[in-house]
């Protein structure tokens, strides 16, 4: 049932048109919605990257298709022709308030957040949330919230906010931040046993219980006052998408593309990486694989949390903690480790590009089909400087982006904007997005 | 140093808890001071009707402004004491104006809310948090197994603890691990004895259909998993189930664990729920809430069959049954979790597993013996549940003569004890001037309040401002400039880098109060180790504060915040509140603090004291009337 939301054919219009609409054969009816043949979906993930960047190593010379990788950048010099480098967007919303939580928790939002220790945390959705509502239920999953350290402890009382918004950037409504995963075993897992669906009666049983448990829901959400409504909405929402797949599977009905990859369930990763470093790479091996099996298309993944710490020593040429150095006090040996820190994020990320450049389907490959944005919140880490954030596009959004080149906008350009053209090559169009004046001009071909 | 009664409120009045001498003056703040600040710093943007954002100082130019406008004024004073306001570039005040101002208002808040007496307040219904999921399941069934580490993390609310009802949400990645954990779950309890004898109370055979056998069992086991007496109906629901699931094929024993599964799947078992109040006027909660309050309060888990027996007879809130009770609850091993789950965060000393693990290159023996870890990391969890067990005084907190000791731990420390071959850990008398009495002798303090490769003053002074005084410093302002070091001898030491940061007067306003506290526990090393030089300089561990007050080394801080004692107490009973409610705290809930404040002093700091009138107060046993 689900796949009648999308745009060609909306449950609405089909209600409308009832009787005819309704006599046409699935398939043939579907025929437009889904994509062409040989292309594979798109898909779409964010990697961000707490404390920001060494502003003078990070910013690549020259404008356009000739410009030259900073030293920062280098590690995408394979992929060079795949990534887009975006220089001089801001997030206006997340300008005052505090160094790092505004900044962090609206990466993705463009909003305001509330100050708040947590009594009435307020954000706005996300972009991939968004995506996710309009698409997600094209995959077994919507969408895949990674991490690699657990919610920072406490509240951050100097500042006022509560350490929850440093630690999410996706929001699936404004005062519902998504849990993260960090466990790469249990994502290995959780994408396997999505993708296979349900074995035997399981589906039946599953169905069983979620109704029960839904109808218990229902009749509590009666004796409770209104604000606990809310809570309990929550709980129906979380419940009945979980309900709407299990329809899905038990319908039996084939999904509109086929992926070309299954998910060996012998090839878990450990539970227990032993370093940082291989913590992130299994990380990023997960959004690889949900990305080629389809699993989901949208994700999100976050190196650390806002102000993290995490103590990078064990990389050359670093002796202390990411957000110590960070407040470089334009001291040349912290401002060389900062580099150094920014530099292996890139290399991570072009970890991922490459893998997902060497997974082919058909005439492109999963890069060609993806579109994955590395980005910080903030640039200059010691000033918390809001503009000219750090931000690189990698992949081509399935034939949409002009890759291989270096965007140079009017300073405080809307980084709402980059997020309206990423949701039209996602197939999912909007005219605005929250403080956004409409697509980000030279980034998306037609 | 004792500011005026108890009538100190909240945190920014607090951050003057150092500066001394800003309040002295403070008596003679009045109205017309305060009406002066705002004119002078907010009137240019906030007045008339366009007022930025939509604030106008017009609207609260009157002592009953702090009772009718109060939010008005909560948002002011934040944004006053955290630097937020007046923005940059605008005339901003000197740092003892803020202050001066931000104290007055808060006291005068403070005396408006109060003035409407005691609340309960409301807590809105409340998930469990991943860690009271995994001991409700151990409890239920009886199961040595801990199913946390499957669920997601819960993130902080309210005082910092995660089991603030308002920040813990459901995403669609909770859907799916409580029905997978409660398979898992159902699958270990089926074949263990122990568990099966939980669930199985009844058998189909002669005389008894299955579905009677079934009705039986969940009649039996849905009010443990729901923590309260259920109806009928209810158990209709699921003995409905257990047939559906029989028509699916399924065996009689299959079929039961499936019931059960969804049981735990339920909102009635993943919610404390707690039947509303549709009157007007407060009422006390019904004894089925308080003894789940009590049970997740002190044991961090399920009810037991004691409490809800007395919750049965209706005697859960009558204080001659609570006082006993609650000595009799502390005093059980379940307890444990509850100090392990509040010092863990109170202290933030969870992170030591994350952020804050010390280096492993610089520190070979933290990362090679688990033993020293795990002592290091559960001191001060024992500390506090020997201070709560034994009913001693809460200032053990700030000094005491004894502390938990293991070998490990005394190796550690260079010190001697009578232990026995036991590993357990001891509850013992230190040495004289062994300086590891109080929390602050605790490796697992100086570690969390240091980065994970040096000691730093400026976190130890920041972390003891926060966690132990409730005064966390303002953040630092935006855009200081750096620190120009080319026409001056470069520091070399962090001493020395420290005090010219000082020299910058926008920085040393601050830092003059976090960096001594710092500087007097720079003995102890990033692991908790007692040094006397650093690089072959010998360590200078005297302090002056900005008041004047000069002391030395840890003695000396241990002194200087036994002077400031009432803010520890006053903190402390914060969050316990805080914790036991599962909610943060409201400004009318600082009235309740003061109560139990004021008890806990007249019983010699009592630890017992703290806990009795927490669960005594209004807002743990009554439930606020509901608004139309």
């Amino acid at each position: 049932m689900n796949i009648l939301r999308k745009q060609t054919l909306s449950r609405r219009t089909l209600l409308r048109g009832a009787g005819a609409a309704l006599g046409l054969p699935w398939l043939e009816a579907m025929a437009t919605a889904a994509p062409e043949v040989d292309k594979g979906p798109v898909r779409m993930a964010m990697l961000y990257m707490p404390n920001g960047v060494n502003v003078a190593k990070w910013k690549p010379e020259g404008v356009g298709r000739d410009f030259t990788l900073s030293p920062t950048l280098e590690p995408l010099a394979k992929v060079k022709d795949s990534v887009t480098v975006l220089s001089n967007l801001w997030n206006e919303q997340s300008k005052d308030g505090d160094g790092h939580y505004v900044k962090e928790a609206a990466i993705l939002t463009c909003a305001r957040i509330k100050k708040t220790q947590g009594a009435d945390i307020r954000n706005e959705v996300s972009m991939d949330q968004l995506a996710a509502k309009r698409a997600g239920d094209q995959t077994p999953l919507p969408s895949l919230e990674l991490g690699i350290t657990p919610v920072a402890v406490g509240n951050d009382a100097a500042v006022g906010y509560t350490r929850i918004y440093g630690s999410h950037i996706s929001w699936s409504t404004p005062t519902t931040p998504l849990a993260r995963e960090l466990n790469p075993r249990s994502v290995y897992e959780r994408l396997f046993r999505a993708a296979s669906g349900p074995q035997g009666n399981e589906a039946k049983m599953d169905a069983l219980l979620l109704d029960r448990v839904l109808d218990d829901a229902n009749k509590l959400r009666k004796e409770v006052g209104s604000a606990d409504k809310v809570r309990l909405d929550e709980y129906l929402s979380v419940m009945r998408s979980l309900e709407e797949r299990v329809d899905r599977a038990n319908s039996g009905q084939q999904r509109p593309w086929k992926p070309r990859f299954e998910i060996d369930p012998a090839g878990a990763p450990t539970d227990r990486p032993t370093t940082h470093e291989e913590h992130v790479r299994l990380m990023l091996d997960m959004i690889a694989v949900a990305f080629q099996s389809d699993t989901t298309r949208i994700s999100t993944f976050m190196f650390g949390n806002s102000v993290s710490n995490v103590n990078f020593r064990w990389l050359e040429g670093v002796s202390a903690g990411h957000h110590d150095v960070s407040h470089h006090g334009k001291n040349d040996s912290k401002l060389e480790q900062y580099y150094l820190i920014n530099r292996w994020h890139i290399a991570q990320y072009a970890y991922l590009l490459e893998k997902l450049g060497g997974m082919r389907e058909g005439e492109s490959t999963v890069l060609d089909n993806s579109m994955i944005l590395f980005g910080s919140a903030l640039s200059d880490g010691d000033q918390h400087n809001p503009h000219h954030l750090p931000l690189v596009l990698g992949g081509k959004g399935g034939k949409r982006i002009n890759s291989g080149q270096h965007l140079v906008y009017t300073e405080d350009s809307q980084v709402s904007d980059l997020f309206v053209s990423m949701l039209d090559a996602f197939g999912t169009p909007v005219e605005r997005f929250a403080d956004s004046s409409g697509p980000l001009p030279g980034l998306l071909n037609s | 140093m004792r500011i005026g009664a108890y009538r100190n409120t909240a945190r920014a009045l607090a951050i003057s808890a150092l500066a001394a001498a800003s309040l002295s003056a403070q008596e003679s703040y009045a109205l017309a001071d305060g009406q002066v600040f705002l004119s002078t710093y907010c009137q240019a943007c906030h007045q008339g009707k366009s007022g930025a954002a939509g604030f106008r100082i017009e609207d609260i130019q009157t002592i009953e402004s702090f009772e009718t406008e109060a939010s008005d004024w909560g948002k002011v004073v934040t944004r006053v004491s955290n630097g937020a306001m007046p923005p940059q570039n605008a005339p901003a005040p000197e740092l003892d104006a803020r202050e001066r101002f931000t104290q007055w208002a808060n006291e005068s808040l403070h005396t408006a809310a109060c003035s409407l007496g005691i609340t309960a307040g409301r807590r809105s219904i409340r998930r469990l948090n991943r860690d009271e999921y995994a001991a409700t399941i151990r409890d239920l069934f009886d199961l040595q197994i801990d199913v946390a580490g499957l669920l997601p993390v819960d993130g902080a609310g309210g005082e910092g603890f995660d089991n603030a009802a308002e920040t813990l949400f459901l995403s669609p990645l909770h859907s799916e691990k409580y029905i997978e954990v409660a398979k898992l779950t159902v699958d270990f309890a089926s074949k263990e004895f122990k568990s099966r004898q939980k669930i199985f109370v009844a058998e189909p055979g002669p005389g008894k259909s299955p579905e009677q056998a079934a009705r039986e069992i969940l009649a039996a086991f849905l009010p443990r998993a729901y923590r309260r007496p259920v109806a009928q109906s209810e158990v209709e629901s699921y003995v409905q189930l257990f047939e559906a699931a029989t028509k699916q094929g399924n065996d009689f024993e299959p079929a039961i664990l499936f019931a059960i599964r969804s049981v735990l799947v339920s909102p009635r078992f993943l919610f404390h729920y707690e039947p509303p109040n549709s009157s007007s006027a407060k009422q006390l909660l019904d004894q089925y809430s308080i003894a789940n309050r009590l049970s997740y309060f002190l044991w961090g888990g399920l009810p037991d069959e004691l409490l809800m027996d007395i919750a049965a007879k209706g005697r859960l809130h009558d204080p001659e049954v609570l006082r006993p009770l609650i000595q009799v609850m502390l005093r059980n091993d379940r307890a444990l979790t509850f100090a392990e789950r509040f010092v863990e965060q109170w202290l933030r000393t969870r992170q030591l597993e994350d952020d804050k693990a010390p280096d492993a290159e610089l520190f070979p023996s933290y990362q090679i013996d688990e033993e020293l870890r795990s002592d290091i990391r559960l001191q001060p969890v024992f500390f506090f549940q020997h201070v709560f067990k034994a009913n001693l005084s809460l200032l053990s907190f700030l000094d005491s003569d004894s502390t938990i000791i293991t070998g490990t731990l005394a190796q550690h420390f260079g010190l001697k004890f009578e232990l026995q071959q036991s590993k357990d850990p001891r509850w013992m008398e230190l040495p004289a001037g062994s300086n590891r009495g109080g929390l602050l002798g605790m490796p697992a303090v100086l570690a969390v309040s240091s980065y994970p490769y040096r000691t730093s003053p400026v976190l130890r002074g920041a972390w003891i401002l926060d966690s132990i005084l409730g005064t966390p410093p303002p953040p630092p302002p935006p855009n200081v400039p750096a620190l120009e070091q080319s026409n001056r001898a470069k520091p070399s030491t962090v001493r020395e880098l420290l005090t010219q940061h000082r020299e910058n007067p926008v920085c040393a306003s601050c830092h003059a109060r976090i960096d001594p506290l710092g500087f007097a526990l720079e003995n102890y090393d990033s692991i908790g180790r007692w040094r006397d030089n650093q690089g072959g300089t010998d360590l200078d561990s005297s302090a002056q504060l900005s008041d004047g007050t000069a002391f030395h080394g840890p003695e000396g801080i241990r002194a200087a915040l036994l002077e400031r004692k009432d803010l520890f107490i006053r903190n402390l009973t914060r969050k316990m509140l805080g914790y036991a409610l599962g909610r943060g705290l409201t400004l009318r809930d600082s009235c309740t603090v003061d109560e139990i404040v004021a008890k806990v002093k007249q019983n010699d700091y009592s630890a017992l004291t703290l806990i009795e009138e927490v669960a005594l107060s209004t807002p743990f046993l009554y439930q606020e009337g509901s608004t139309p």
